[in-house]
This record gives C-alpha cells, structure tokens and sequence, in this order.
C-alpha cells in the first residue's frame, strides 16, 4: 500500500506536480472529445500535420511577443489557419492531391519552426518546447488550459446533435436544412486552442497524443458514441496521471512520458478488445480455418 | 392533395462549368406519384434530383416545391444519395440512426420525448427494423442498410423521397421488398421521385416517369413515357453500338 503511495500520489503532494495534474486532466477531457472526431474522421494524421505547422507561428510570437500564453495563442491560431488554407489551396488548384499538399507545406513549416525556435537561443530550451516542461506550468497557462476546456466541453454539450451528424452524414444534414458551415472552422479553432494550452504539460509535437491515443483506444472498446467521448476522456486522465507520476520518479519529459503512458492504454486495447482487437480477431482466424480443414477432410 | 403538382419546373438549366447536365427541363411531379427518373448515364439524374433539393444554381430556370422554393421545407424532403458516404464502422446502432430522423425538426436542444421515441419506435417497425435496433450498423446487409436510411426519413416526417438509384446493388428479394415499401408509400399518397436503371421495372411498377437525355425527352404516365419510340429516342446514341434494345 506504502509502495503505491509512494509511486502513484506521493508525487502530486508537490504544487508543480498538481498544476501539470490539473492541466493534464483539463485537456483530456477536451483531448477526449475532439480527438474522437478526428479519429472518426480519419483526421488523425491531418491532425498531427497541423500541430507540426504550429510551430513557426508560436516561436515567431514568442520573438515579437513574448511568452504571454495570448500571444502564443495568436501565433498558433495565425499560423494554423495559413497552413491549412495554403495546403488547401495547393491541393485544389494543383495537381497535388491532400495527403502530398499538407504533407510537404507542414514540414516546410516545421523545419522554419525549429530554425526559429532555436534562434530564440538561451532564453528557451527546444527540448522544453517540443515535448513539454511541467515545472513551467504558471498559473496563466492553467488559465488557458480551463478556458481551453471548458469551452470544448461546453461546444460539445451544446452543438451534440450536430456533430454527430456532420461526423456521420453531412449529406443527410445538409438534405434536411441543419447548416454545417461552422463546423470545420469551430473544430480548427478548439484544437488550435486545446493545443497551445497543452504546449507547457505536453509540447507541441506531442500534445496531439492526448487527442488520439485516448479516442483511438476508446473506438476499439465502444459501439456508441456518446460512449466513446466519455470513455476517451477516462483513458486520457489515467494515461496522464500514470504518465505524470513516472515522469516525476524518472525524471523523463512530462509529454513523452503521458504519451508512452497513454500507448499502453493503447496498446492494450488494440490486442485486448472483445470485439475488435487483435486477439479476437486471431482466434476467428483460426477458427475459420480449422472449419475450412474440416471441409476438405 | 392527389391532383396537384408537388415540384414543377421551368426552363430547369444547369451546367457543370462547360458541360450542360440539364438542358431546359419543363415538367411537372404530381403529389402522390411514384415518379421513375430514367435515362442513359450522364442524363442528369442525378443532377435532376439534387436540383430538386435546391442544392445547386440553376443556370436559368426555376424549380417550385409546392409554391415555394425547396429550401424552405427540408424536414419535408428526404434524400438518399446512391451510396450514402458514412463510415459503417461509426459507434452507433440502427435505432441512433433512425432518431436522427427526429433532430431537423428538433433542432441542437428539443427535448427528446416519449413521442418521439414512438415515431421512432413505428418508423423501425415500418421497415421491419425493430429486431436490428440494437445492432451496431456494420452488422446489417445491403438491403438491410437502405431500409435503415428509408426508415430514418420516415422518422423525419417526410412526404417527399427523393432516391438515387435505390436498386442499385440489391439482390432480387431486395428488390421486391422495396418495390412493395414504395407502392404502400404511393397507397399513402407519398411522393416518391426515383432515379431507376431497370425499364421493365420502371414500366411495370412506377406510376410516372420522366425520361432524360439531357434535355427532357418525354414524360408522364409510365407506360406511355417509357414507350420503346422514346426510349430509343433517349437511348439512341448508345443503343446501335451495343446491338441491343433495353
């Protein structure tokens, strides 16, 4: 009993470890709930995309701005906008298709973000930027992160009906006159948001775990999806507190360690799943054999 | 209500940048008919019933729904495109689905009473659902799929389907238990427009069709707009190169 108290709360007795704790669950919470979107959507890997080009346009407001979470804000949701629109544009005016289009502007963006970043020279660690740095978690960033979340929280309560019809059948939507205009640009705005509030506890490049791994897991568990959102956000809190606290015993950045805590959630699930996991899915394999070895006996 | 005309359209114009998809379509949909949109590939069905629904400018032209524009009276239009694009792997059951039916007319935040449920409850009855409700939407055949969407827009409380190619992809009993669905519709005097490949089954069981090339070539009662004169005339590019009559 010591020992797990030891392991698993002795940590959060620290006020840094409760603040990134805080922080962590808030944005599971709205990680959950978008993240389920964007798996559905197959969004997943556009998702990831789109934190890479994030980069450039928080160390550029940095640079002019100043740290302020506001102005990192302004930088992410500028550079965000330009980078989805200019591949948009790319892939619809060209021959390019999506997949290349995004995938060649995000990397560019990436590259400037990190050329960027590390002219910023001494006053930021690269290291802490990209993959987070919990004792860096102030009081303005928890701000942002409970803003961050609540509103998802709240535009989720609010708009369900919608968006499980623009999710499901936009076409049925839009036949019987429920207008999705707003759906795309409110999705990218939320996650622009979720994202730049996640940059302290996770960073940029790894706080998109806290969107996908839970949701991904969560679609292997859940047949309805009302269920998959709340599921989403319990495996994204567990994942981040087990992830925390071993960060705190190892030493490891706080993002790479919740996100390695929330593979094994992962993990789990894809072999484990009753329905579609892979171990259910080896025992029909050998089961339909073993039926075919019959027949030909 | 028999007797009056539920869409009617004038001088109907539509063109995808060069290409002209509707070429000056005068004609008018009695309310209460099932109505056969028929036509070589590339005649604009489609196109003819996504204009019904006021999706796309008309290059000249108008279309009426009863006496106002289609955009007006969704909850009353039901659609179902020729494969509905969504995700059968989606976390929901046959009987989520078919409540959506009930959310155009309740809007982000209308309660969801036991009336409600009860349309639901007789919309999966009338399609023979009731067993499936439960089922998440990847477990149902083909022909089990589109019952689910007809079953969804009966919920919705539509008068007026309109249905892309519906037979497409349905096996022989499939098919004639939808043929049975549509003429119960008709008998209920609802406004059935169906674009259809099959003639013989058009012939024998719609009781309007509007024949397109195009331009409109003929239009009317079944029979007589599907008489093998007109259907050479909308086919008659086509027909001598294959060597067959349809």
């Amino acid at each position: 009993m010591n020992a797990l108290y030891d392991l698993l709360l002795a940590p959060f007795a620290y006020d840094f470890m409760q603040r990134g704790l805080l922080s962590a669950v808030l944005l599971s919470i709205s990680g959950g709930l978008l993240g389920s979107v964007l798996v559905l959507r197959r969004l997943a890997l556009m998702g990831d995309a789109l934190t890479h080009s994030l980069l450039p346009g928080l160390a550029l407001s940095w640079l002019l701005l100043g740290r302020g979470p506001l102005a990192l804000l302004t930088g992410a949701l500028v550079a965000g906008l330009l980078s989805v629109m200019a591949s948009a544009l790319l892939s619809r005016l060209t021959r390019l298709k999506e997949d290349a289009a995004f995938g060649a502007f995000f990397l560019v963006a990436y590259a400037a973000g990190i050329a960027l970043v590390s002219q910023l020279g001494t006053r930021v660690d690269l290291l802490h930027f990209l993959f987070g740095h919990i004792l860096g978690v102030g009081p303005s960033d928890l701000m942002l992160t409970a803003a961050a979340s609540g509103l998802t929280l709240a535009a989720f309560v609010v708009a369900y009906r919608g968006i499980v019809l623009e999710v499901f059948d936009p076409i049925f939507a839009r036949a019987a006159g429920m207008r999705g205009g707003w759906f795309y640009a409110g999705f990218l705005a939320l996650a622009v948001l979720n994202l730049v509030a996640g940059l302290q506890t996770m960073g940029v490049v790894l706080a998109l775990g806290l969107f996908v791994l839970p949701a991904a897991s969560a679609y292997l568990w859940c047949d309805r999806f009302a269920w998959m959102l709340v599921v989403s956000v319990v495996f994204g809190t567990l994942g981040s507190t087990a992830g925390l606290a071993v960060s705190f015993h190892t030493g490891l950045s706080s993002g790479p360690a919740i996100v390695l805590a929330l593979g094994v959630i992962f993990l789990a699930s894809a072999v484990l799943s009753p329905r579609y996991g892979l171990l259910h899915a080896l025992a029909l394999a050998r089961r339909e054999r073993r039926t075919v070895r019959h027949t030909v006996d | 209500m028999a007797g009056h005309d539920i869409f009617r359209l004038q001088d109907v114009t539509v063109h995808y940048g060069q290409r002209t998809a509707l070429d000056g379509i005068t004609a008018h949909i009695p309310c209460g008919a099932l109505v056969a949109l028929v036509g070589p590939n590339g005649a604009g069905k489609s196109t003819l019933l996504r204009a019904l629904l006021g999706w796309l400018p008309l290059t000249r032209g108008e279309i009426r729904l009863g006496d106002k524009h289609p955009r007006h009276l969704h909850p009353r239009l039901a659609y179902l495109p020729q494969r509905p694009e969504v995700d059968w792997d989606f976390p929901i059951s046959v009987r989520e689905v078919v409540a959506q039916g009930r959310w155009p007319s309740l809007g982000l935040f209308g309660r969801f009473t036991a009336a409600e449920r009860e349309r639901v409850d007789r919309a999966l009855e009338e399609l023979d659902l009731t067993a499936l409700a439960g089922e998440q939407i990847r477990r149902l055949s083909g022909g089990q799929q589109q019952r689910m969407f007809l079953a969804r827009a009966v919920a919705q409380g539509a008068d007026i389907f309109l249905l892309d190619e519906p037979f497409a992809g349905l096996d022989l009993a499939a098919s004639a238990e939808l043929i049975h669905l549509l003429q119960r519709w008709l008998a209920q005097g609802r406004t059935v427009v169906a674009a259809v490949h099959d003639l013989a089954l058009a012939r024998a069981h719609f009781s309007h069709a509007l024949l397109l090339d195009t331009r409109l070539v003929a239009a009317g009662p079944a029979a007589e707009t599907l008489s093998d004169a007109n259907i050479d005339l909308a086919y008659h590019r086509r027909m001598p190169v294959l060597g067959v009559r349809p």
